[in-house]
């Protein structure tokens, strides 16, 4: 069956181009003058991220600048991605702290679990995103890393609503 | 024995009948109660000095510690009546006043019966706003730390020191809140018993400085075994962390080591998870695949008559395989000194130190200083046990199989080496010197290509000819029931995890 087409005259003032141009050009022209933006200019400029944002982990320090962790093995434990690897030992003055501590940030679901078990407050996640490295290896962040990062870190919860309400 | 007269008494609104004499806490054990309790121990004299096992018996004007209240006819008790839970809440509350809240460096975390009970019946914080006291720990000798801090004062380890070892090397020292454990001058914890105080600490005071800060409770897997240290066989339970054996805990038996391990059995357990052994098959200095070590193998055992170097830390399986193979030989079993624990009928670390020297005569082997000696042509070496023999014999030798988990120095040039699995990486049984058979159960991988030892002597005896297939050590097990007198009867099955005396022996091993 041979195909028929049926053309129809439409009127002039809605299928002229020549309106339609300038109406763009008037946004055009208004985006231009008007000082809303909604593009952030990364890297010069980065957004502001919540205070309960979960990103790749820091290890608190004390004064003296050892970590704080004392190797007690809950964040291994509670841990659904099993992605710490703890191996606890015993320093000269015979206290417990980590001689393996590593997390491999690929397994991580950033759940936030380890800094919730933490009865040190030692293991927290970090409000941070810019993650890009050049190795997959680099991927498992070791104790020295892990306390060497400065990003501010996650909190859990807002201390003046701590039930979320 | 005359049957024991019964008692009829009701607990937790379950009728129980128990023997005339038996404690309120034991009787509500065959309920299926158990009783929050920390000074009680079975195996220990009643002391009664914890109030945490406080229950309520009906129309008795006070609470009962259960433990040291005789069941009786027609009694009424409730474990879990408000006025109980509140004593024991009680109690919980004044032990924690000094306790200190550091569970995530403890040892004891996560097999503590302070936080265990606590978590059951316990306040969930405290009311107690002074400081906590405050003791620095103390080093008492042999393998047992004391935290101080942590002692809730059981009296547990001065009752086993006492009591069961012989040795009164601990007391409790001071007064009121100063209380602790104190330890005799110039006494110390080296008694070949004394670690036993640290499985009987129901808290973290009492730690183990070989197993300090190694591994946490709940990450242990934990496997029924023997002790391969002497010949008692004493029941014993392999805890694993990641497939390495990071420390071994008595497993109570009533018939071998009521609930007890010696120092020296309980602190060897390094080399089970030595990394320098034999992972492939050898045969004339080449790594070879099992196929091709096992035909060498039957081929060199079909040369003559082989001259058999055992080892009593195989299993029976194991050697009456191997006696298959290649007939029964001989082996040399390490001696040391006896230790007796006194408190404890027939229970010591015996001189034999080898787990299986009866298993391995029952089976037709024999003692001898010198195995090696008078070696012929074919020499089968089954076992470690080798290590610093006069290899020369060897070297007359045309063949030489060795069945060992790790290499042995002095072989010749020719040697067939077959990997096999140490005790805690394959399944077998040990016959102890009373002639109880026990079983033990695989608690680690083998490494590399290296076969169960039952495995790899069951090729042995097809590739040498012999009669006798098995898929596994229970289906061996079976066989050897059949062919000799000494295990006739048992079966895996019949031997549980408790084990079994050879028909006819005593009751008793």
């Amino acid at each position: 069956m041979a195909i028929t087409t049926r053309v129809v005259d439409r009127p002039v003032d809605e299928s002229s181009y020549i309106r339609a141009t300038f109406q763009g050009l008037a946004l055009s022209f208004k985006h231009l003058v008007d000082p809303h933006k909604v593009t952030v200019q990364y890297p010069e400029e980065k957004w502001d991220i919540g205070p309960r944002w979960r990103g790749t982990h820091r290890m608190l320090t004390t004064e003296d600048g050892t970590a704080k962790c004392v190797a007690c093995g809950l964040c291994p434990t509670v841990c659904p991605a099993n992605c710490i690897k703890l191996v606890p030992g015993e320093d000269a003055e015979g206290n417990r702290y980590p001689l393996v501590f590593d997390i491999d940030e690929f397994r991580c679901i950033f759940c936030g679990y380890c800094q919730e078990v933490c009865p040190e407050e030692a293991i927290h996640l970090g409000r941070h995103y810019e993650n890009a490295e050049y190795e997959r290896k680099d991927f498992i962040y070791d104790l020295k890393r892990l306390t060497s990062q400065t990003h501010p870190v996650c909190e859990m919860w807002d201390p003046a609503d701590p039930r979320g309400e | 024995m005359t049957d024991p007269k019964l008692v009829n008494l009701t607990i937790e609104g379950r009728a129980v009948s128990v023997p005339d004499g038996t404690t309120i806490l034991e009787a509500a054990k065959t309920a299926g109660v158990l009783i929050p309790h920390y000074c009680y121990h079975p195996g220990l004299e009643i002391a009664g000095v914890c109030r945490m096992c406080l229950v309520e018996v009906e129309k008795w004007p006070k609470l009962a510690p259960s433990c040291a209240t005789t069941a009786a006819d027609g009694q009424v008790v409730h474990v879990y009546s408000q006025k109980a839970l509140d004593a024991r809440k009680g109690v919980l509350e004044l032990l924690l006043i000094n306790h200190p809240l550091d569970c995530p460096i403890c040892d004891q975390a996560g097999e503590c019966e302070l936080q265990d009970y606590t978590f059951q019946e316990g306040r969930a914080d405290s009311r107690y706003r002074e400081p906590k006291r405050f003791t620095p720990a103390e080093d008492f000798g042999g393998d047992v730390m004391y935290v101080t801090n942590r002692c809730i004062l059981c009296t547990r380890c001065v009752r086993f020191m006492g009591d069961v070892a012989g040795d009164e090397a601990l007391c409790v020292e001071e007064r009121g809140d100063r209380a602790r454990i104190g330890i005799a001058p110039d006494h110390d914890l080296t008694h070949p018993w004394a670690a036993n105080v640290i499985d009987l600490c129901p808290v973290g005071a009492l730690v183990s400085k070989d197993f300090l800060n190694k591994a946490r409770a709940w990450e242990l897997d934990r496997t029924a075994s023997i002790c391969p240290n002497c010949s008692q066989g004493c029941n014993i339970t392999l805890e694993t962390r990641d497939a390495d054996v990071v420390r071994m805990k008595p497993r109570s038996n009533a018939d071998v080591n009521q609930y007890y391990l010696c120092d020296e059995g309980r602190l060897n357990y390094q080399w089970i998870n030595r990394d320098d052994r034999l992972e492939t098959p050898v045969v004339a200095g080449q790594l070879a695949s099992w196929e091709a070590a096992l035909s060498a193998a039957g081929a060199a055992l079909k040369g003559g008559a082989a001259h058999v170097v055992a080892s009593a830390s195989l299993s029976n399986e194991a050697l009456w395989l191997l006696k298959q193979a290649a007939g029964t030989g001989k082996f040399r079993v390490t001696k040391g000194a006896e230790a007796p624990l006194p408190g404890v009928k027939d229970l010591a670390l015996r001189a034999d130190r080898a787990p299986n020297a009866t298993g391995a005569e029952r089976l037709g082997f024999s003692r001898a200083d010198q195995p090696l000696a008078g070696a012929g042509k074919v020499v089968v070496i089954a076992g470690d046990d080798c290590d610093g023999l006069d290899t020369a014999a060897l070297a007359a030798a045309q063949s030489v199989i060795v069945v060992g988990t790790v290499a042995p120095k002095g072989l010749p040039a020719n040697a067939i080496l077959l990997p096999v699995a140490n005790f805690a990486e394959e399944e077998g049984t040990f016959t102890n010197l009373r002639g109880r058979t026990q079983r033990f159960l695989q608690a680690r991988p083998a490494p590399g290509l290296a076969r169960a030892s039952w495995m790899a002597l069951a090729g042995l005896v097809a590739a040498a000819g012999k009669a006798g297939a098995y898929d596994s050590a229970e289906a061996v097990f079976a066989a050897m029931a059949k062919s000799e007198a000494a295990f006739s009867g048992m079966s895996y099955d019949s031997l549980g995890l408790k084990g079994q005396m050879a028909a006819g022996a005593g009751v008793n091993a």
